[in-house]
């Protein structure tokens, strides 16, 4: 656990900072073979890779592998290419740093508001317990009769943030009535 | 209905003549001089011998009779088709909705949207701002589905790589760039093997701190993060959906397929559940669970349909015309889910959707084009595909083949089905045990017991959709130990020698192992309070047992090549069986026999495929998939979940059998009353203490509580919100205002002395669907599945005898088939 909270709390401060190496291309050109010493042994079990960034028209036995190990099968290319897979592939790493990045915020700040919910919510909420009652009943008929109400605009701005939270807080607990004390739903 | 095409301005105007050539002769408001020709007779002598509960016991009936109301046959037909139809009436507020866990009006709701749409062509002519209008709202349907496409593919292109770089983190990380996962990581490395799948880049954990890669220092270090990651995830989800939004967990597509039959839950497609079941699917997939993403994803494309349709009041404010949208949504969801467009919308025809025009299925194509277009830019996988277990087959299928495909198929029907059995119990005991009041425990503890026992065995270990990848794979050049076959590699063009080697029978152990520990663990799994679908978890209890036959077909035809099964077509020097086309058309049994669809199971599958080859093997799989878990037991999963939980939901594949009656299954039943409002003579006083004594839904206009002569039907949250409304609008509405239905009348009919009344023909519906009271339930049950009824009222010799709603049809279905009848979840 404190390990995961360390991580997810140093990392995307690192992220920005630390350069990346300049190894992650978006293209490559993937090519499985036999080794070249299996050519001559019966029973080819090891394989190896080739990679290399070359256009995708180029992702191929010639493109690729002759380059680098044509000396070794020098003569014997129709019998070792034809063994070799070559996919090529692309990505994009913006969008799958972007994407990932947005995931460890979106857990990160639900885990806040979750303990902001738990720990320190009570204790604000049992001193506006008073007012509580008040408002949901205003607002209940604000919503019904429009915005007629003339209050002030930070007033007001904030009764309306504070009502739609107990509204959905409200909800929330109906859901969890539903699920996990009556167990009418969602079994 | 459109056969009486009407300009909607005419309408009152029609409306109100009408009314008053019905009504200007027979009644006079309440006045009783004018029923003169009321009738009393008794009708209880026939059958009242044999059908003792009939209302004919209930003795004298009153019979109006109204001969000019029926001679005007086309203008009552105008009356009728927009009565209550609140076309002007949206300045009350909320009409239309509908509380929770209330069924919808289908009737009512997509004769309301019929109504603006002809008022928009009505003022289409009038100005160029109407007509720029007009053109919005017709297309504004497909600018929602071509949104909600859009926003379907982006959460689900960040579902996927958020799964797969949370996946790999519980193996280790890469330090240089700690967003990739480790097939990222090593992208441009060649220095991978396939021994250890693992490049210099990235770090295992034991790597991380300080420890070697391998020995069993290293082996106890990854052990114990994985389960140290798998818990924290879990832990992570459940917390999450139980905090922010419980209604996000489990699989959704149970509850998706009750509310687009027109149940309302609300929240259930809302914002929260939306992020919710985002964050928590990520977790929960990453955490190892034995579930999959692709249910959870119909019920994400769900909620961005409700969200983006509240976008267009035309859709959000029509709870019919919104279940359109979300129809479209959930075949995007399978869409992406799979890769699948055309799989997606068959799916959404098939299992899910309840009222699927042809419309809706152009949306639902279009919705599940752009949304698979998306996901294909986003390119998640980086292998091109919108899955990451999309394989490609070139060679041709035997015939002969098709006797193990059949065998699979059975195979396949018999998982399934001891799969639903064992999880459909275990959810009941969940609901009735105490074992429900620990939801988060429950989810830590079979995180725990998962990752202590898949770690061990590798192809437990790895992402469910990577094994499935691995078994739909034919053995190509790579070498995992699943294709450990002593072939002969010097000569390329004779492969034929594929005995198999030891890697492969130790592979087929452990895929054995693998089975029943999946097996037993989606039981467990499937249901728990966390974000879980079982597409992916079926389709590899399927596969595993779909490799191990395809093998040992394989290694059959190896060893007799000249057996007369083989010689025909497998003489030739190729390798003729492809056991990862036994795999998937054992992925595809199972499937099928979990979920009971056919037609879009094929077609996803075929469309994972990449070829229309394999269709027939895959046909003959799904069929005697479904043939043998339809005898053994009655329903899919979805459909028996939905049983479990008593949604109400009145399937269209049932057949209702029984011989009873509408009066037998109608309310009141005797010795009550029946609850009715009169049209003119009640006072906002009594409309308000029957509101407050009575919990009926609805009430039946009648002419006067004598005669029971039926005007039509108002909803109970209809009549609240008028009331409230009017008494702030209206001046001087009191308790003892009049409440006048009737629509010809106005303040004219008022009392001069007395408060104004209060005029509530607009929420009035003039065209309840009737029936008699000894219609067979038969045809009851087909009005209310076809139609989409909330209610139909009984009449007896046209005078209203009682209402039967759709849960009272529920309960008597559950009734008649011995099952409790409180079990239906209903407001």
């Amino acid at each position: 656990m404190i390990s995961m909270k360390q991580l997810i709390l140093v990392i995307p401060v690192l992220v920005f900072f630390s350069p990346v190496s300049g190894s992650y291309d978006d293209k490559r050109c993937k090519c499985v073979c036999p080794r070249p010493a299996a050519l001559n042994s019966t029973i080819g079990s090891d394989r190896t890779l080739y990679i290399g960034n070359v256009p995708p028209n180029k992702c191929n036995c010639d493109g690729i592998i002759l380059p680098r190990v044509g000396e070794l099968i020098k003569g014997r290319e129709q019998e070792f290419c034809p063994q070799c897979e070559c996919i090529y592939e692309n990505r994009n790493t913006t969008i799958i740093q972007v994407v990932v990045i947005i995931v460890v915020w979106v857990i990160m700040l639900l885990v806040a508001y979750m303990g902001f919910l738990i720990c320190l919510d009570p204790l604000i909420n049992k001193r506006a317990k008073a007012s509580y009652q008040e408002h949901t009943n205003e607002d209940d008929e604000g919503t019904l009769g429009g915005p007629s109400q003339q209050m002030g605009a930070r007033g007001n701005v904030l009764n309306r943030v504070t009502h739609q939270q107990d509204k959905w807080k409200r909800q929330v607990r109906e859901q969890r009535r539903n699920i996990y004390d009556r167990h009418t739903m969602l079994n | 209905m459109e056969r009486f095409p009407l300009k909607a301005t005419k309408m009152a105007a029609t409306y109100q003549s009408v009314y008053k050539k019905g009504t200007s002769q027979g009644n006079g408001h309440g006045d009783p001089s004018g029923e003169d020709d009321m009738v009393n007779i008794n009708t209880g002598s026939q059958r009242a011998a044999d059908t003792p509960t009939t209302p004919t016991s209930h003795g004298t009936f009153q019979l109006y009779e109204h001969g000019t109301r029926y001679s005007d046959a086309s203008a009552t037909w105008d009356a009728v088709m927009f009565s209550g139809l609140p076309g002007e009436a949206d300045d009350i507020p909320g009409i239309g909705q509908y509380e929770d866990f209330h069924t919808i009006d289908w009737q009512r709701d997509i004769a309301r949207d019929r109504m603006r749409h002809r008022y928009i062509v009505k003022k289409r002519q009038d100005s160029i701002w109407d007509l720029i209008k007009g053109a919005h709202d017709a297309w504004s349907g497909w600018v929602c589905v071509l949104l909600v496409g859009i926003c379907t593919g982006v959460v689900a292109g960040v579902i996927d790589i958020g799964a797969s770089w949370m996946t790999d983190l519980k193996f280790g990380i890469c330090p240089q760039a700690f967003w990739f996962n480790r097939e990222q990581c090593c992208w441009s490395n060649d220095e991978i093997t396939f021994d250890r799948e693992n490049c210099s880049e990235w770090l295992t954990w034991p790597q991380v701190f300080g420890e070697s890669r391998d020995g069993p220092g290293a082996y106890i270090i990854s052990y114990l993060f994985y389960i140290v990651w798998a818990l924290t995830f879990a832990a992570l989800s459940a917390s999450l959906v139980r905090m922010f939004a419980p209604y996000a967990c489990g699989s959704g597509i149970p509850e998706i397929k009750t509310i687009l039959s027109g149940f309302i839950i609300r929240g259930y497609l809302g914002k929260w559940t939306l992020i919710i079941k985002s964050v928590g699917l990520i977790l929960s997939v990453s955490s190892g669970l034995s579930l999959g993403k692709e249910g959870p994803m119909v019920h994400i494309a769900c909620c961005l349909g409700n969200i983006l349709s509240y976008l267009f009041p035309k859709y959000g404010r029509n709870e019919a015309k919104k279940r359109e949208i979300l129809s479209a949504a959930a075949a995007a969801g399978v869409s992406v889910a799979f890769g699948a467009p055309i799989g997606g919308v068959l799916f959404s025809l098939e299992e899910v959707s309840y009222y699927f025009p042809l419309k809706t299925l152009w949306r639902s194509f279009f919705c599940a084009l752009i949304a698979a277009f998306i996901l294909r830019s986003i390119n998640p996988f980086g292998n091109e595909h919108l899955v990451l277990f999309y394989v490609e087959y070139n060679k041709p299928w035997k015939f002969f083949e098709l006797i193990p495909f059949v065998g699979l198929g059975i195979i396949g029907g018999c998982i399934a089905t001891i799969f639903i059995k064992a999880n459909i119990y275990w959810c009941r005991y969940r609901k009735y045990s105490k074992l429900g009041q620990y939801p988060v425990m429950e989810v830590l503890v079979i995180t725990l017991v998962t990752a202590i026992i898949a770690y061990p065995n590798p192809y437990t270990r790895m992402n469910t959709s990577q094994l499935i990848y691995l078994l739909f794979n034919q053995c190509g050049i790579s070498n995992t130990p699943l294709c450990d076959y002593k072939r002969n590699f010097t000569d390329l063009n004779t492969i034929e020698n594929a005995v198999a080697g030891d890697g492969v029978y130790r592979a087929m152990w452990l895929l054995t192992l693998a089975l029943i520990l999946k097996l037993v663990m989606t039981v467990f799994t499937f249901g728990i309070k966390v974000p879980c679908g079982l597409f992916i978890p079926s389709l590899a209890l399927g596969a595993i047992p779909g490799r191990i036959v395809g093998i040992g077909v394989e290694q059959l035809a190896n060893k007799y090549p000249k057996s007369w099964l083989f010689s025909g077509e497998c003489s030739s020097d190729d390798d003729c069986i492809t056991p990862g086309l036994y795999a998937m058309v054992g992925a595809a049994a199972v499937l099928g026999g979990v979920t009971r669809m056919t037609v879009s199971l094929v077609v996803i599958m075929f469309e994972l495929t990449g070829g229309v080859r394999y269709i027939v093997p895959l046909m003959a799989a799904a069929m005697a998939s479904k043939w043998v878990g339809d005898a053994l037991g009655k329903q899919g999963i979805y459909d028996a979940h939905i049983a479990l939980n008593g949604y109400p939901f009145l399937d269209s594949k049932d057949e209702f059998q029984h011989t009873s009656l509408a009066a037998d299954v109608m309310q009141p039943k005797r010795n009550e009353t029946l609850s009715v409002i009169t049209q003119d003579s009640m006072t906002v006083d009594d409309v308000e203490t029957l509101l407050k004594e009575t919990e009926h839904n609805g009430y039946p206009v009648v002419v006067s509580k004598e005669s029971q002569y039926l005007v039509g039907f108002v909803l109970r949250r209809d009549l609240n919100l008028a009331i409230a409304n009017a008494r702030r609008t209206i001046e001087g509405i009191t308790g003892q205002s009049v409440v006048i239905f009737a629509v010809g009348g106005g303040p004219t009919l008022a009392s001069p002395t007395g408060p104004p009344p209060l005029p509530l023909a607009r929420i009035l519906d003039l065209a309840p669907i009737t029936v008699t009271d000894q219609t067979p339930m038969e045809t009851v049950v087909d009005m209310f599945r076809k139609l989409g009824l909330r209610q139909t009222l009984v009449t007896h010799n046209g005078r209203l005898l009682g209402v039967i709603t759709k849960k009272d049809v529920l309960r008597h279905v559950k009734q008649m088939d011995n099952e409790d009848p409180n079990s239906v979840l209903f407001n």
